[in-house]
């Protein structure tokens, strides 16, 4: 998913392209084409942008912006459009989702392309490839099937007979997010660490340090942007994540009171309220709001991540 | 790599390091063990939902199209188990024989006509699951409808992305000109790779299902599926058209042949592995995307038009139903039926990737071919 961002520069084909005959109808048919496909992608674009702002601004106007952002309970039933339990749960349950299930990917990328045995770096490649395609909402069952009921557990042992807790909720949400975008880390991890010039590594050990410092102290650090840009996509996947999360989530629109109590998300309360929603009113646009504000959200980790990514000159 | 054994006895003595190297090791293994362990439960209690079936002989009901669909999805079942079987006889002669153009011809017609033949016999034999509609409240309900509105909306999508994914990539490497275009147009690719797919499903809901008032169609959903699938593939494109060996395109101009026509018949044949990969990747998130499908595509299966053709009726894919039955549902055998689901769209998911495997093949031998003659 990463795209070549470099700007292209003109290079001596293209110059000669340019010179060559280009008199025959169909030449300029196909090149309109190709501009105006271009010009589809810009155009639908800022659409999508525009009408999101539209829709999200005529909502932060009608509810306002404070309580958007720190009001304590979303309850559009009876005008109260508090957005801190939404954008807390996203931001819980991401952050939780990166430190979990991006460390252990990290780590296993480290050892699959530094100490792993040859035989077996293709097959785990390739098991966790298929692993990175599974649907989101597949990952979503299985959490609901077998993490719910193991979570709740967990809580009742923790927390007593107490009825209020059980295996929706945010820790449930972030293990299942830890498990999702682990493939995806790890894959993205370990196509940084094998950009690492072989030479470094040789160098390395012709010091005389071991495999272990070359990896931790050698490899790593000179691959730290992209690995960083790796855990950053995990965390703006978890972050937009919305079917997974919304059938382990638990769908109480309150700010929890510990990791096991349910509450619920910006893009989970999107969906929900969607199914029944009616365009115009101002429940429908605070939606709207919240949505602009997930999108400012990603595009900001996006920005980041691009600044992350640009090649260093030597 | 051929040093690391060298660097290994140097240091053989460090035994805290090979300790440490140890618990990595099967840390990382047991990482890799938990989805080993999810795919199989997925392919085995899948398995077993879509084979506990109960053959019946009568249409389930008069709905149109729903004929057709059975004999497509009978003539798929063993076109493709005929497939695996010719391909491993095809493998067994060739290791004694050499390969031979006959036996090309012979296993396709062997595939083809075992296909019709299932088309034929097996219509009315097949799992139940696979072609019943999905029920609300009662058990036995399958996903036929869903199936059919999963490979149709990858049909409706790519019809979208191919042509302008490509051609925007074209422009990127190939024609453009202008370099405040091109930055807008990379800028736009950007963001729109960034965006949660949840964004796309509202955008989607605003124009269609508020301000064109047309409701939920499979056209808008296809449409948002597109403009998710767009960045991915203008990426990929680009970066393969421009992997394109130079002389090949010096020598097609040297010959007289225009830029449009050096682009036609020697840059975008040998980019083809490149774009079919783009588009199966494509086509992967199409069948595992829903949230943008539950805004704009809706989450029922009307009895009347299940299977018909148009694109403006709503529709479920798989994904989303496997999500609606846990959310919403209410049937008493949930859990038989998601099972049955995810693995259906596994089995999907690995069958794109299959198919690809094949026509990259095909696709690709023009472009050996291009190589072999400038060497």
């Amino acid at each position: 998913m990463q795209q070549v961002l470099v700007q292209p520069q003109e290079d001596t084909l293209q110059r000669r392209v340019r010179l060559a005959p280009r008199s025959r109808w169909p030449d300029v048919l196909v090149r309109l084409f190709v501009k105006a496909c271009g010009g589809f992608v810009l155009l639908t674009t800022i659409l999508l942008i525009g009408f999101l702002a539209r829709t999200g601004l005529a909502g932060m106007g009608e509810v306002g912006i404070w309580s958007l952002l720190f009001g304590p309970r979303w309850k559009p039933e009876s005008q109260l459009y508090g957005g801190l339990p939404l954008i807390l749960g996203t931001f819980v349950s991401a952050l939780g989702a990166a430190a979990m299930g991006a460390t252990p990917a990290v780590l296993a990328a480290v050892w699959l392309t530094e100490f792993a045995p040859k035989p077996l770096r293709g097959f785990y490649r390739r098991l966790m490839e298929i692993a990175a395609a599974i649907p989101s909402v597949v990952y979503g069952w299985l959490a609901l099937t077998h993490l719910v009921p193991v979570m709740g557990a967990f809580a009742h042992a923790i927390y007593g007979d107490d009825s209020n807790v059980g295996g929706e909720g945010l820790a449930s949400s972030a293990v299942l997010l830890s498990v999702m975008i682990a493939p995806t880390v790890l894959l993205l991890s370990v196509d940084a660490l094998s950009r690492v010039p072989y030479n470094l590594r040789e160098a390395s050990a012709a010091l005389g340090a071991s495999p272990w410092q070359t990896g931790f102290r050698v490899v790593m650090p000179y691959a730290w942007r992209g690995l960083l840009v790796a855990v950053f996509f995990g965390f703006a996947r978890a972050a937009g994540e919305t079917m997974a999360v919304q059938m382990v989530i638990g769908g109480a629109r309150v700010i929890p009171a510990n990791l096991f109590r349910p509450t619920t998300t910006i893009s989970s309360q999107i969906v929900m309220d969607m199914q029944n929603a009616r365009p115009g009113t101002p429940a429908d646009d605070a939606l709207f709001s919240m949505a602009l504000i997930l999108l400012i959200v990603s595009i900001a980790v996006v920005l980041v991540t691009r600044m992350l990514s640009r090649p260093v000159r030597a | 790599m051929k040093h690391s054994a060298a660097v290994d006895s140097l240091r053989r003595g460090r035994s805290r390091e090979r300790l440490l190297k140890g618990l990595l090791g099967i840390a990382s293994m047991s990482l890799a063990l938990t989805y080993a362990v999810a795919l199989a439960h997925l392919v085995l209690r899948g398995g077993a939902k879509l084979f506990s079936f109960t053959s019946y002989a009568y249409p389930l009901s008069d709905i149109e199209g729903e004929g057709l669909m059975r004999a497509v999805v009978a003539a798929c079942l063993l076109g493709a188990v005929a497939w695996g079987a010719s391909s491993i006889v095809r493998a067994l002669l060739e290791r004694t024989y050499g390969s031979s153009r006959r036996v090309d011809t012979v296993s396709q017609f062997f595939v083809a006509s075992v296909a019709i033949l299932g088309a034929l016999l097996l219509r009315d034999r097949l799992p139940r699951f696979l072609v019943s509609f999905p029920s609300e409240t009662t058990a036995g309900g399958g996903v036929g409808p869903e199936i059919f509105n999963t490979i149709y909306f990858a049909v409706l999508s790519t019809a979208v992305t191919l042509p302008v994914g490509v051609g925007a990539a074209v422009y990127l490497a190939r024609f453009a000109r202008s370099a405040r275009f091109v930055s807008a147009l990379r800028t736009a690719l950007d963001t729109l790779a960034s965006l949660p797919s949840i964004v796309y499903g509202l955008f989607g809901f605003l124009v269609f299902v508020v301000e064109m008032k047309a409701g939920y169609s499979l056209f808008a959903g296809a449409f948002v599926l597109s403009l998710l699938n767009l960045p991915l593939v203008v990426g990929i494109t680009e970066e393969s058209l421009r992997a394109v060996p130079r002389e090949l395109e010096d020598a097609s101009l040297a010959l007289g042949a225009t830029q449009v026509e050096t682009v036609r018949h020697i840059t975008l044949p040998y980019a083809w592995p490149g774009i079919l990969s783009a588009l199966v990747l494509s086509i992967g998130r199409v069948f595992a995307e829903s949230a943008p499908l539950i805004m704009t595509a809706g989450t029922t299966v009307s009895r009347t038009n299940a299977y018909s053709l148009s694109p403006f009726r709503g529709g479920e894919t798989l994904a989303v139903h496997l999500w609606y039955v846990n959310s919403s549902g209410l049937s008493p055998d949930k859990a038989d039926v998601s099972a049955g689901t995810a693995a259906v769209l596994i089995a999907l998911i690995a069958l794109t990737n299959m198919l690809a495997a094949r026509l990259a093949l095909y696709g690709g031998a023009l472009g050996s071919r291009l190589t072999k003659a400038t060497r």
